[in-house]
């Protein structure tokens, strides 16, 4: 027994079991409460995002999870799409807040980014994220530089370039999918 | 200069120690300081940029007036506290006296844009002589220009006061519009300006750096008294002419060989920074290597990264690799190559 | 593996060793990743310090009374496996009720995995000394280990950001201005200002102990 391999690491495999079932006993205590926080930080951002929506519902369209925002009277009012891609220094997750056609982009959160601070980082200012509402849904936009954008254009963020060409990407992408995907009657 | 005798090359293309093998040659042939020339001083030297630096000053005065003014003799005056401040924290006698600190801070206040808050040109002085000098023992142990490591250092901490509000009209005293410098118009909407005025300094740019014509009377200067390497200016100059007219060869853009020689603070830098006898090489070879590769820094940061110039980024990168480009060029000395130290 | 008698330090010089004299941040220069990546603000400092503290008491004691199971070519492998489960252990912790500040750390939370303060006290200490040698000597290189980041983010976050603890407290340390009269320096929130404040903090904090002891 002492030369062999088990007599050996038997102290590791016993660790390792007890490890495991320790793991295994704070994932099941914890994650309903993890999941539930991921879904409050996009949850709370939607009456921001959508006039006169108060909460919203997730759900899924084709392979997305998008949220549907409703009003005080459980009527759907506009779509919330979570989307994600590659910054310039790191992934940017964003909101999106569509009317209830899918016609317009009403608002924009940045859920999450790590961009440049005081140049790429000001993409979650509001100034910035204003320049999406209002705009339409049904062609891309365009990213300008140093005037403001007209109808489907952004004015970049100056001297952030390329964070605001991702991001107008970013939104660009998922508003086509979604617009695809999306459920034709609306509830 | 003193702080040149400490420099590797000038010590490694010495004899090295008691060599018992065979005997060490006892000429020496490497640059620098050998002749106890008693003009060729740290003051003179320090002195002699100030002198030449006086026409990017009086342009520079000329053309944006107050801004110039108060930028200049803002740096200038926190360099020399910051140098009094850090020298008595390591208890040393007071190194005013060379002039280094006057230098840095005047090279510091001419690479400011003009309406930059009175902050900028502090924080720079003292981050330059601080972390740029005395931080590696003071004068002569500095690997980086220290007013470039001072500027780089405020462009990251205030990019806002670097951006397009800052670089005013020039000719215009009070109220000045303000807006794109010509390389900033270039990189985002392709627009070239007349020459002439590029040329006379008449054109938006940080304090010092607008005039093409005042950097070349002071640098001219500089090089016939011997205080600037003359090699690395006209290696920079050389190597941006050639490489901006083979691209206009290839792909003709109305920004000609001319405008990017005069555009920005290219020929500012290769003049009056680059040629800082502490940070550049010190074998003709290692000159001739150090300004082009300024240059073709320069040029890469013009055409391809997010910043409109690339003059103080190409300083400091270049500064870093100067012990390599030393090492690189040791001159053979007269009767064959220097015994291999074991 | 016994314990060694009378010959190491105390329990209590263990403890006050790692607050200053052998601080992991300034003396043994240990954990430089999180020391650099997350003191921009105090409130990732703290978090960070908490979390790395957390493992260290847990691993350090769990180390200590299984110490005459290890065999010396199984130690390091226990000492991750052990490490690993209470960093995960944290890192839910933290998603579950600090969501916020879990979010900010990223992956630093995960990374404590490779914080070699703690396998250091593992090896150094844990597996060889009494449980509760091995508990006084993980608070104090814990309690080190977050002094030293918090001092470092106390510098980062007053000049970045103008604030101490600004998240949680909002305590404004330089009033907000004008650009023509202040700003706060950026750099200080990107990674040349953690390496500038760091090394300027080993100097002071050198020249310190150098006075102390010529006096």
């Amino acid at each position: 027994m002492k030369g062999s391999y088990i007599g050996q690491a038997w102290p590791v495999i016993v660790l390792g079991f007890f490890f495991g079932a320790a793991l295994a006993g704070v994932h099941a205590a914890l994650s309903p409460r993890i999941a539930a926080n991921r879904l409050n930080d996009t949850l709370s951002q939607i009456p921001a995002l959508i006039p006169g929506a108060t909460r919203g519902a997730p759900m899924e369209v084709g392979n997305q999870i998008v949220y549907r925002a409703l009003d005080a009277d459980g009527s759907t009012v506009g779509w919330v799409l979570p989307a994600g891609g590659q910054g310039f220094a790191d992934r940017i997750e964003l909101l999106i807040g569509l009317d209830r056609e899918a016609r317009a982009i009403t608002g924009l959160y940045v859920l999450q980014q790590n961009e440049t601070p005081g140049l790429g980082n000001r993409i979650t200012e509001k100034e910035f994220r204003q320049r999406f509402a209002g705009q339409s849904a049904q062609a891309p936009l365009s990213v300008v530089k140093g005037r403001v954008g007209g109808a489907g254009e952004v004015e970049a963020v100056t001297g952030a370039t390329v964070s605001s060409q991702s991001v107008v990407g970013i939104v660009n992408g998922a508003v086509a999918q979604f617009r695809r995907e999306r459920p034709e009657a609306t509830p | 200069m003193a702080e040149s005798l400490a420099n590797p090359v000038a010590s490694t293309s010495a004899p090295a120690g008691p060599a018992p093998e065979e005997p060490a040659p006892a000429l020496t042939v490497a640059p620098g300081p050998h002749i106890a020339y008693g003009a060729l001083t740290t003051r003179r030297m320090m002195l002699d940029v100030i002198l030449a630096s006086l026409p990017l000053v009086a342009v520079s005065l000329w053309v944006f007036r107050a801004y110039a003014a108060f930028q200049i003799g803002l740096s200038v005056v926190s360099a020399l506290v910051a140098e009094r401040v850090f020298v008595a924290l390591r208890h040393r006698s007071s190194t005013l006296g060379d002039f280094s600190a006057t230098v840095t801070g005047l090279i510091l206040g001419l690479s400011i844009p003009p309406a930059a808050p009175w902050y900028v040109s502090v924080v720079g002085a003292f981050a330059g002589i601080g972390f740029g000098k005395i931080v590696f023992g003071g004068l002569g142990q500095n690997i980086f220009n220290p007013a470039m490591v001072g500027r780089a250092f405020v462009m990251i901490a205030f990019p806002a006061a670097f951006g397009v509000a800052t670089y005013v009209a020039p000719g215009l005293s009070a109220d000045a519009a303000t807006g794109a410098t010509p390389l900033t118009a270039l990189k985002m909407s392709g627009e070239t300006p007349p020459l002439i005025p590029l040329f006379l300094g008449l054109a938006k740019g940080s304090v010092g750096e607008t005039s093409a014509l005042a950097a070349l009377i002071g640098g001219l200067y500089l090089c016939i008294r011997g205080t600037a390497a003359w090699r690395i200016p006209t290696a920079a100059v050389i190597a941006m002419s050639l490489l901006t007219g083979a691209a206009s060869l290839i792909h003709p853009s109305p920004w000609t060989v001319a405008h990017h020689l005069c555009a920005g603070a290219f020929l500012f830098g290769a003049f009056f920074i680059l040629t800082d006898p502490v940070s550049s090489p010190l074998t003709a070879r290692g000159q001739w290597i150090f300004g082009a590769g300024y240059a073709v820094l320069v040029l890469m940061m013009r055409v391809l990264s997010g910043y409109p110039e690339g003059v103080m980024f190409s300083v400091l990168l270049m500064n870093a690799v100067t012990p390599l480009i030393n090492r690189w060029t040791v001159p053979v000395p007269v009767g064959g190559p220097v015994p291999e130290r074991k | 593996m016994s314990d060694r008698g009378n010959d190491g330090p105390t329990p209590v010089e263990r403890f006050i060793g790692g607050l200053i004299p052998e601080n992991p941040v300034y003396r043994q220069i240990l954990g430089i990743c999180p020391s650099l990546a997350v003191t921009n603000s105090m409130e990732g400092a703290l978090t960070m310090g908490g979390a790395a503290l957390f493992v260290l008491l847990c691993s350090n004691v769990l180390i200590s009374l299984i110490r005459p199971l290890l065999k010396p070519h199984l130690r390091i492998l226990i000492f991750t496996l052990t490490i690993a489960t209470f960093v995960t252990i944290a890192d839910r912790f933290l998603a579950a009720f600090l969501y916020d500040m879990s979010k900010q750390l990223g992956p630093y939370i995960p990374l404590i995995i490779v914080n070699c303060v703690i396998i250091a006290r593992c090896e150094i200490c844990a597996s060889k000394q009494s449980v509760g040698t091995a508990a006084a000597d993980a608070l104090g290189q814990g309690l080190g280990f977050a002094l030293g980041l918090m001092s470092i983010a106390t510098v980062r976050e007053i000049l970045g950001f103008g604030t101490w603890f600004g998240k949680w407290l909002g305590w404004r340390v330089i009033p907000t201005a004008p650009a023509e009269v202040w700003s706060p320096w950026i750099i200080m929130i990107l990674p040349p200002g953690a390496f500038l404040t760091l090394g300027l903090l080993l100097g002071v904090f050198n020249i310190l102990t150098a006075r102390r002891k010529s006096a």
